[in-house]
Protein backbone atom coordinates (compact mmCIF):
# COMPACT_ATOMS: atom_id res chain seq x y z
CA UNK A 1 0.00 0.00 0.00
CA UNK A 2 1.34 3.42 -0.96
CA UNK A 3 1.69 5.98 1.80
CA UNK A 4 2.01 9.38 0.16
CA UNK A 5 4.40 11.92 1.63
CA UNK A 6 3.23 15.42 0.61
CA UNK A 7 5.27 18.60 0.18
CA UNK A 8 6.86 19.57 3.48
CA UNK A 9 5.71 16.33 4.99
CA UNK A 10 7.12 13.31 6.86
CA UNK A 11 5.95 9.70 7.18
CA UNK A 12 7.52 6.78 9.02
CA UNK A 13 6.46 3.15 9.09
CA UNK A 14 7.34 -0.32 10.30
CA UNK A 15 4.59 -2.11 8.42
CA UNK A 16 5.90 -4.38 5.70
CA UNK A 17 2.97 -3.77 3.38
CA UNK A 18 3.78 -0.04 3.17
CA UNK A 19 5.63 1.74 0.41
CA UNK A 20 6.43 5.37 1.20
CA UNK A 21 6.14 7.56 -1.89
CA UNK A 22 6.76 11.21 -2.57
CA UNK A 23 5.77 12.58 -5.96
CA UNK A 24 7.25 15.05 -8.39
CA UNK A 25 10.31 16.36 -6.61
CA UNK A 26 11.66 19.40 -8.42
CA UNK A 27 14.09 21.53 -6.46
CA UNK A 28 12.71 19.99 -3.27
CA UNK A 29 14.50 17.03 -1.73
CA UNK A 30 13.19 13.66 -0.66
CA UNK A 31 15.17 11.84 2.04
CA UNK A 32 14.50 8.16 2.67
CA UNK A 33 16.10 6.38 5.62
CA UNK A 34 15.85 2.71 6.51
CA UNK A 35 17.04 0.33 9.21
CA UNK A 36 17.24 -3.15 7.65
CA UNK A 37 17.31 -4.95 10.99
CA UNK A 38 14.37 -3.21 12.61
CA UNK A 39 12.65 -2.87 9.22
CA UNK A 40 11.75 0.67 10.00
CA UNK A 41 11.79 3.39 7.39
CA UNK A 42 10.92 7.03 7.02
CA UNK A 43 10.67 9.64 4.32
CA UNK A 44 10.85 13.43 4.42
CA UNK A 45 10.03 15.84 1.60
CA UNK A 46 11.47 19.23 2.41
CA UNK A 47 11.53 22.41 0.33
CA UNK A 48 14.42 24.52 1.48
CA UNK A 49 17.74 24.18 3.28
CA UNK A 50 17.54 26.51 6.26
CA UNK A 51 14.83 27.39 8.72
CA UNK A 52 16.49 30.74 9.38
CA UNK A 53 14.58 31.89 6.30
CA UNK A 54 11.37 31.99 8.29
CA UNK A 55 11.48 30.78 11.87
CA UNK A 56 7.79 31.07 12.56
CA UNK A 57 6.92 28.93 9.56
CA UNK A 58 9.56 26.44 10.62
CA UNK A 59 7.84 26.23 13.95
CA UNK A 60 4.45 25.61 12.37
CA UNK A 61 5.83 23.02 10.04
CA UNK A 62 9.42 21.86 10.64
CA UNK A 63 9.26 19.58 7.60
CA UNK A 64 9.60 22.53 5.26
CA UNK A 65 13.31 22.84 5.96
CA UNK A 66 16.23 20.45 5.96
CA UNK A 67 17.73 21.64 9.22
CA UNK A 68 14.50 21.23 11.17
CA UNK A 69 13.05 18.28 9.22
CA UNK A 70 15.98 15.87 8.99
CA UNK A 71 16.52 15.56 12.76
CA UNK A 72 12.79 14.86 13.13
CA UNK A 73 12.99 12.17 10.48
CA UNK A 74 15.72 10.38 12.40
CA UNK A 75 13.99 10.81 15.74
CA UNK A 76 10.70 9.42 14.46
CA UNK A 77 12.50 6.35 13.13
CA UNK A 78 14.35 5.84 16.43
CA UNK A 79 11.03 5.86 18.19
CA UNK A 80 9.98 2.89 16.05
CA UNK A 81 13.15 1.03 17.03
CA UNK A 82 15.62 2.10 14.36
CA UNK A 83 19.26 2.61 15.38
CA UNK A 84 21.46 5.33 14.10
CA UNK A 85 24.44 3.25 13.00
CA UNK A 86 22.23 0.91 10.97
CA UNK A 87 20.30 3.57 9.10
CA UNK A 88 20.82 3.81 5.35
CA UNK A 89 20.20 7.29 3.96
CA UNK A 90 19.13 7.97 0.39
CA UNK A 91 18.38 11.26 -1.25
CA UNK A 92 16.68 12.40 -4.44
CA UNK A 93 15.61 15.70 -6.00
CA UNK A 94 17.33 19.08 -5.98
CA UNK A 95 16.88 19.87 -9.64
CA UNK A 96 18.23 23.09 -11.09
CA UNK A 97 16.43 24.95 -13.81
CA UNK A 98 18.60 27.97 -14.23
CA UNK A 99 21.48 27.12 -16.50
CA UNK A 100 24.31 28.45 -14.36
CA UNK A 101 24.00 27.27 -10.80
CA UNK A 102 26.02 30.09 -9.28
CA UNK A 103 22.95 32.26 -9.75
CA UNK A 104 20.50 30.10 -8.00
CA UNK A 105 21.23 27.11 -5.91
CA UNK A 106 18.14 26.17 -3.97
CA UNK A 107 18.36 22.78 -5.64
CA UNK A 108 21.98 22.30 -4.77
CA UNK A 109 21.99 23.89 -1.34
CA UNK A 110 19.09 21.68 -0.40
CA UNK A 111 21.42 18.78 -0.47
CA UNK A 112 23.73 18.55 2.46
CA UNK A 113 23.45 15.28 4.41
CA UNK A 114 25.66 12.22 4.67
CA UNK A 115 24.28 9.63 2.31
CA UNK A 116 24.51 6.11 0.91
CA UNK A 117 22.66 6.58 -2.34
CA UNK A 118 21.53 9.58 -4.31
CA UNK A 119 20.00 10.90 -7.47
CA UNK A 120 20.33 14.63 -7.16
CA UNK A 121 20.62 17.74 -9.34
CA UNK A 122 20.26 18.03 -13.08
CA UNK A 123 16.88 18.88 -14.45
CA UNK A 124 14.84 15.78 -13.82
CA UNK A 125 11.56 15.47 -11.99
CA UNK A 126 11.60 12.54 -9.64
CA UNK A 127 9.26 10.41 -7.61
CA UNK A 128 10.98 8.68 -4.69
CA UNK A 129 9.78 5.35 -3.26
CA UNK A 130 10.85 3.27 -0.24
CA UNK A 131 9.56 -0.24 0.34
CA UNK A 132 9.34 -0.93 4.08
CA UNK A 133 9.47 -4.75 3.74
CA UNK A 134 12.87 -4.72 2.01
CA UNK A 135 14.34 -1.23 2.24
CA UNK A 136 14.48 -1.13 -1.53
CA UNK A 137 14.59 2.52 -2.59
CA UNK A 138 14.06 3.74 -6.12
CA UNK A 139 13.46 6.83 -8.18
CA UNK A 140 11.05 7.16 -11.07
CA UNK A 141 11.43 10.06 -13.50
CA UNK A 142 8.66 11.70 -15.57
CA UNK A 143 9.72 9.73 -18.63
CA UNK A 144 9.18 6.54 -16.60
CA UNK A 145 12.78 5.55 -16.11
CA UNK A 146 13.44 3.76 -12.86
CA UNK A 147 16.71 3.79 -10.91
CA UNK A 148 17.40 1.90 -7.75
CA UNK A 149 19.37 3.90 -5.19
CA UNK B 1 6.05 16.92 -42.97
CA UNK B 2 4.71 20.00 -41.25
CA UNK B 3 1.43 19.87 -39.41
CA UNK B 4 0.96 23.62 -39.63
CA UNK B 5 -2.03 23.58 -42.02
CA UNK B 6 -3.89 21.11 -39.83
CA UNK B 7 -3.07 23.05 -36.67
CA UNK B 8 -4.25 26.31 -38.19
CA UNK B 9 -7.44 24.62 -39.32
CA UNK B 10 -8.12 23.55 -35.73
CA UNK B 11 -7.93 27.21 -34.70
CA UNK B 12 -11.03 27.80 -36.81
CA UNK B 13 -13.04 25.66 -34.42
CA UNK B 14 -11.85 27.49 -31.36
CA UNK B 15 -14.66 27.90 -28.84
CA UNK B 16 -15.36 31.50 -27.80
CA UNK B 17 -13.54 32.88 -24.78
CA UNK B 18 -16.17 33.22 -22.04
CA UNK B 19 -17.78 36.61 -22.42
CA UNK B 20 -17.69 37.63 -18.80
CA UNK B 21 -14.02 36.78 -18.46
CA UNK B 22 -13.34 38.67 -21.67
CA UNK B 23 -14.96 41.78 -20.30
CA UNK B 24 -13.14 41.39 -17.02
CA UNK B 25 -9.83 41.21 -18.89
CA UNK B 26 -10.46 44.69 -20.23
CA UNK B 27 -11.00 46.03 -16.74
CA UNK B 28 -7.83 44.69 -15.15
CA UNK B 29 -5.82 47.62 -13.89
CA UNK B 30 -8.27 50.14 -15.13
CA UNK B 31 -7.79 53.04 -12.75
CA UNK B 32 -10.81 53.94 -10.64
CA UNK B 33 -12.85 50.93 -11.55
CA UNK B 34 -16.17 51.26 -9.79
CA UNK B 35 -17.84 48.46 -7.96
CA UNK B 36 -20.99 49.07 -9.94
CA UNK B 37 -19.12 48.58 -13.24
CA UNK B 38 -17.86 45.27 -12.06
CA UNK B 39 -21.22 44.07 -10.81
CA UNK B 40 -22.64 44.94 -14.24
CA UNK B 41 -20.12 42.64 -15.85
CA UNK B 42 -20.95 39.55 -13.90
CA UNK B 43 -24.49 39.78 -12.75
CA UNK B 44 -25.97 38.20 -15.88
CA UNK B 45 -23.93 35.07 -15.63
CA UNK B 46 -25.33 33.00 -12.76
CA UNK B 47 -22.69 30.28 -13.02
CA UNK B 48 -19.90 32.79 -12.60
CA UNK B 49 -21.69 34.54 -9.79
CA UNK B 50 -22.06 31.28 -7.94
CA UNK B 51 -18.42 30.47 -8.57
CA UNK B 52 -17.30 33.86 -7.38
CA UNK B 53 -19.16 33.41 -4.12
CA UNK B 54 -17.79 29.91 -3.63
CA UNK B 55 -14.23 31.04 -4.24
CA UNK B 56 -14.55 34.17 -2.14
CA UNK B 57 -15.75 31.99 0.73
CA UNK B 58 -12.85 29.54 0.41
CA UNK B 59 -10.12 29.34 3.02
CA UNK B 60 -7.68 30.89 0.57
CA UNK B 61 -9.01 34.37 1.22
CA UNK B 62 -9.37 33.76 4.91
CA UNK B 63 -12.38 36.03 5.30
CA UNK B 64 -13.98 35.76 8.68
CA UNK B 65 -17.59 36.05 7.68
CA UNK B 66 -19.65 34.34 5.08
CA UNK B 67 -20.32 36.20 1.86
CA UNK B 68 -23.77 36.03 0.32
CA UNK B 69 -23.78 38.68 -2.38
CA UNK B 70 -21.51 39.98 -5.08
CA UNK B 71 -21.62 43.38 -3.51
CA UNK B 72 -20.38 42.08 -0.21
CA UNK B 73 -17.61 40.12 -1.97
CA UNK B 74 -16.51 43.29 -3.71
CA UNK B 75 -16.40 45.30 -0.54
CA UNK B 76 -14.39 42.71 1.33
CA UNK B 77 -12.00 41.66 -1.42
CA UNK B 78 -11.66 44.76 -3.55
CA UNK B 79 -12.14 45.09 -7.27
CA UNK B 80 -8.77 43.74 -8.43
CA UNK B 81 -9.03 40.61 -6.32
CA UNK B 82 -12.51 40.05 -7.64
CA UNK B 83 -11.40 40.46 -11.25
CA UNK B 84 -8.91 37.66 -10.68
CA UNK B 85 -11.68 35.41 -9.44
CA UNK B 86 -13.96 36.28 -12.35
CA UNK B 87 -11.29 35.63 -14.95
CA UNK B 88 -10.25 32.39 -13.30
CA UNK B 89 -13.78 31.10 -13.02
CA UNK B 90 -14.46 32.01 -16.64
CA UNK B 91 -11.27 30.28 -17.73
CA UNK B 92 -12.14 27.10 -15.82
CA UNK B 93 -14.52 26.20 -18.62
CA UNK B 94 -11.84 26.43 -21.26
CA UNK B 95 -9.46 24.34 -19.27
CA UNK B 96 -12.06 21.66 -18.54
CA UNK B 97 -10.76 19.35 -21.26
CA UNK B 98 -7.78 17.09 -20.77
CA UNK B 99 -4.55 18.01 -22.59
CA UNK B 100 -2.99 14.58 -23.04
CA UNK B 101 -0.08 15.85 -25.13
CA UNK B 102 1.23 17.74 -22.13
CA UNK B 103 -0.28 16.23 -19.00
CA UNK B 104 -1.28 12.69 -18.23
CA UNK B 105 -3.40 13.95 -15.39
CA UNK B 106 -6.72 15.38 -16.55
CA UNK B 107 -6.55 18.76 -14.87
CA UNK B 108 -2.80 19.10 -15.30
CA UNK B 109 -2.85 22.20 -17.46
CA UNK B 110 -5.36 23.95 -15.25
CA UNK B 111 -3.27 23.20 -12.20
CA UNK B 112 -0.15 24.49 -13.93
CA UNK B 113 -1.96 27.62 -15.10
CA UNK B 114 -3.39 28.42 -11.69
CA UNK B 115 0.01 27.82 -10.08
CA UNK B 116 1.64 30.15 -12.52
CA UNK B 117 -0.97 32.85 -11.91
CA UNK B 118 -0.44 32.64 -8.17
CA UNK B 119 3.33 32.59 -8.52
CA UNK B 120 3.25 35.65 -10.79
CA UNK B 121 1.08 37.39 -8.23
CA UNK B 122 3.57 36.59 -5.45
CA UNK B 123 6.49 37.79 -7.54
CA UNK B 124 4.67 41.02 -8.32
CA UNK B 125 4.15 41.53 -4.63
CA UNK B 126 7.80 40.84 -3.87
CA UNK B 127 8.81 43.36 -6.52
CA UNK B 128 6.19 45.82 -5.25
CA UNK B 129 4.47 46.14 -8.59
CA UNK B 130 1.05 47.70 -8.55
CA UNK B 131 -0.29 45.49 -11.33
CA UNK B 132 -0.80 42.29 -9.43
CA UNK B 133 -4.06 41.37 -11.14
CA UNK B 134 -2.41 41.76 -14.54
CA UNK B 135 0.38 39.45 -13.45
CA UNK B 136 -2.05 36.88 -12.15
CA UNK B 137 -4.06 36.92 -15.36
CA UNK B 138 -1.01 36.65 -17.59
CA UNK B 139 0.27 33.71 -15.55
CA UNK B 140 -3.10 32.04 -15.71
CA UNK B 141 -3.36 32.33 -19.49
CA UNK B 142 0.27 32.05 -20.64
CA UNK B 143 -0.03 28.45 -21.86
CA UNK B 144 -3.44 28.61 -23.61
CA UNK B 145 -1.71 27.49 -26.79
CA UNK B 146 -1.41 24.06 -25.20
CA UNK B 147 -5.19 23.70 -25.31
CA UNK B 148 -5.02 23.56 -29.09
CA UNK B 149 -1.62 22.00 -29.60
CA UNK B 150 -2.12 19.13 -27.16
CA UNK B 151 -3.58 16.68 -29.67
CA UNK B 152 -0.77 17.28 -32.13
CA UNK B 153 1.88 16.99 -29.46
CA UNK B 154 0.29 13.76 -28.33
CA UNK B 155 0.51 12.33 -31.85
CA UNK B 156 4.17 13.25 -32.18
CA UNK B 157 5.23 12.89 -28.57
CA UNK B 158 7.90 10.27 -29.20
CA UNK B 159 9.52 12.30 -31.97
CA UNK B 160 9.49 15.47 -29.83
CA UNK B 161 11.04 13.70 -26.86
CA UNK B 162 13.72 12.28 -29.09
CA UNK B 163 14.77 15.80 -30.06
CA UNK B 164 14.73 16.77 -26.36
CA UNK B 165 16.92 13.83 -25.44
CA UNK B 166 19.35 13.68 -28.34
CA UNK B 167 19.84 17.42 -28.82
CA UNK B 168 19.24 18.60 -25.26
CA UNK B 169 16.67 21.15 -26.43
CA UNK B 170 13.92 22.46 -24.20
CA UNK B 171 10.53 20.96 -24.96
CA UNK B 172 8.97 23.96 -26.70
CA UNK B 173 11.87 24.15 -29.14
CA UNK B 174 11.53 20.49 -29.95
CA UNK B 175 7.81 21.06 -30.39
CA UNK B 176 8.53 23.74 -32.96
CA UNK B 177 11.03 21.55 -34.74
CA UNK B 178 8.66 18.61 -35.11
CA UNK B 179 5.30 20.37 -35.53
CA UNK B 180 6.52 23.51 -37.28
CA UNK B 181 4.96 25.74 -34.64
CA UNK B 182 5.05 25.90 -30.82
CA UNK B 183 2.41 26.50 -28.16
CA UNK B 184 3.53 30.09 -27.56
CA UNK B 185 2.93 30.99 -31.21
CA UNK B 186 -0.43 29.23 -31.27
CA UNK B 187 -1.34 30.90 -27.97
CA UNK B 188 -0.51 34.28 -29.51
CA UNK B 189 -2.86 33.50 -32.40
CA UNK B 190 -5.61 32.46 -30.00
CA UNK B 191 -5.18 35.70 -28.09
CA UNK B 192 -5.62 37.57 -31.37
CA UNK B 193 -8.77 35.64 -32.23
CA UNK B 194 -10.14 36.23 -28.76
CA UNK B 195 -9.29 39.91 -28.78
CA UNK B 196 -7.16 39.88 -25.67
CA UNK B 197 -5.46 43.14 -24.75
CA UNK B 198 -2.22 43.51 -26.73
CA UNK B 199 0.06 43.29 -23.78
CA UNK B 200 -1.45 40.01 -22.65
CA UNK B 201 -1.17 38.62 -26.15
CA UNK B 202 2.52 39.47 -26.25
CA UNK B 203 3.16 37.78 -22.92
CA UNK B 204 1.54 34.63 -24.21
CA UNK B 205 3.49 34.81 -27.45
CA UNK B 206 6.87 35.47 -25.84
CA UNK B 207 6.86 33.71 -22.47
CA UNK B 208 9.63 31.32 -23.53
CA UNK B 209 11.88 34.30 -24.36
CA UNK B 210 12.73 32.98 -27.80
CA UNK B 211 13.37 36.27 -29.59
CA UNK B 212 14.79 39.71 -28.79
CA UNK B 213 11.34 41.34 -28.51
CA UNK B 214 10.64 39.00 -25.63
CA UNK B 215 12.86 41.12 -23.43
CA UNK B 216 11.13 44.41 -24.03
CA UNK B 217 8.36 44.07 -21.44
CA UNK B 218 9.01 43.29 -17.78
CA UNK B 219 5.73 41.43 -17.60
CA UNK B 220 7.00 38.85 -20.10
CA UNK B 221 10.10 38.33 -17.97
CA UNK B 222 8.06 38.02 -14.82
CA UNK B 223 5.81 35.36 -16.33
CA UNK B 224 8.82 33.47 -17.58
CA UNK B 225 10.24 33.49 -14.08
CA UNK B 226 6.94 32.41 -12.56
CA UNK B 227 6.79 29.52 -15.03
CA UNK B 228 10.29 28.37 -14.05
CA UNK B 229 9.61 28.65 -10.33
CA UNK B 230 6.41 26.67 -10.62
CA UNK B 231 8.30 23.93 -12.41
CA UNK B 232 10.99 23.99 -9.74
CA UNK B 233 8.36 23.55 -7.09
CA UNK B 234 7.66 20.36 -8.97
CA UNK B 235 4.18 19.39 -7.93
CA UNK B 236 2.38 19.73 -11.23
CA UNK B 237 4.79 18.52 -13.80
CA UNK B 238 3.70 17.56 -17.26
CA UNK B 239 4.97 14.82 -19.51
CA UNK B 240 7.92 16.94 -20.58
CA UNK B 241 9.23 16.97 -17.02
CA UNK B 242 11.81 19.68 -16.51
CA UNK B 243 12.99 20.08 -20.10
CA UNK B 244 12.99 23.85 -19.78
CA UNK B 245 15.58 26.58 -20.07
CA UNK B 246 15.53 29.15 -17.30
CA UNK B 247 17.27 32.44 -17.99
CA UNK B 248 19.34 33.46 -14.96
CA UNK B 249 19.60 36.95 -16.50
CA UNK B 250 15.97 37.44 -15.55
CA UNK B 251 16.83 37.14 -11.87
CA UNK B 252 19.56 39.71 -12.23
CA UNK B 253 17.26 41.99 -14.16
CA UNK B 254 14.81 42.03 -11.26
CA UNK B 255 17.57 42.19 -8.65
CA UNK B 256 16.36 38.97 -7.04
CA UNK B 257 18.82 37.03 -4.97
CA UNK B 258 18.66 33.42 -4.07
CA UNK B 259 17.20 34.12 -0.67
CA UNK B 260 14.37 36.15 -2.20
CA UNK B 261 13.48 33.23 -4.41
CA UNK B 262 13.61 30.84 -1.49
CA UNK B 263 11.14 33.06 0.30
CA UNK B 264 8.85 33.15 -2.70
CA UNK B 265 8.98 29.37 -3.09
CA UNK B 266 8.23 29.00 0.59
CA UNK B 267 5.29 31.34 0.39
CA UNK B 268 4.02 29.54 -2.67
CA UNK B 269 4.28 26.21 -0.85
CA UNK B 270 2.10 27.64 1.89
CA UNK B 271 -0.70 28.94 -0.30
CA UNK B 272 -0.60 26.06 -2.74
CA UNK B 273 -2.99 23.76 -0.94
CA UNK B 274 -5.59 26.39 -0.20
CA UNK B 275 -5.30 27.61 -3.74
CA UNK B 276 -6.16 24.21 -5.12
CA UNK B 277 -9.32 24.18 -3.11
CA UNK B 278 -9.93 27.70 -4.30
CA UNK B 279 -9.87 26.61 -7.93
CA UNK B 280 -11.79 23.42 -7.45
CA UNK B 281 -8.81 21.14 -8.00
CA UNK B 282 -9.19 19.15 -4.81
CA UNK B 283 -12.00 18.73 -2.34
CA UNK B 284 -10.46 19.94 0.88
CA UNK B 285 -7.20 21.11 2.30
CA UNK B 286 -4.66 18.69 3.68
CA UNK B 287 -0.89 18.48 3.82
CA UNK B 288 0.93 21.73 4.35
CA UNK B 289 0.09 23.50 7.54
CA UNK B 290 0.45 27.23 7.37
CA UNK B 291 -1.45 29.88 9.15
CA UNK B 292 -0.07 32.94 7.41
CA UNK B 293 -1.33 34.00 4.08
CA UNK B 294 -2.01 37.11 2.10
FE1 LIG C 1 4.85 27.55 -22.10
FE1 LIG D 1 4.00 27.12 -18.55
Amino acid sequence: MDIVVGVADLKVSNRPEHVLVTHALGSCIGVAIYDPLARVGGMLHFMLPESSLDLSRAQENPYMFADTGVPRLFRECYSLGAQKQRLRVKVAGGSQLFGRPEHFQVGRRNYNVLIHGEDVGGNKARTLCLEIATGKTWVRTTDNQIYEL
Amino acid sequence: MSLIPQILRSLKNLPPFPMVAQRALMLVNKPELSIQELVEVIKFDPAITANVLRIANSAYFGLRREIHSLHQALLLLGTQELLKIIIASGATRLFANATPGYFSERHGLWRHSVSCGLMADLLARELTWAERATCFTAGLLHDIGKLVLSLFVDQKFAAIMEVVETQGKPFHRAEKEILGVDHAEIGGEMARIWDFPDRLRLVIRHHHLDCPESFSDNLVLLIHLADVLVLMFGQNLGREGLAYDGYPEVLKHFGLRERDLEKILLHFGCIWNDAQVFFGLIGSAHGLQCAHRG
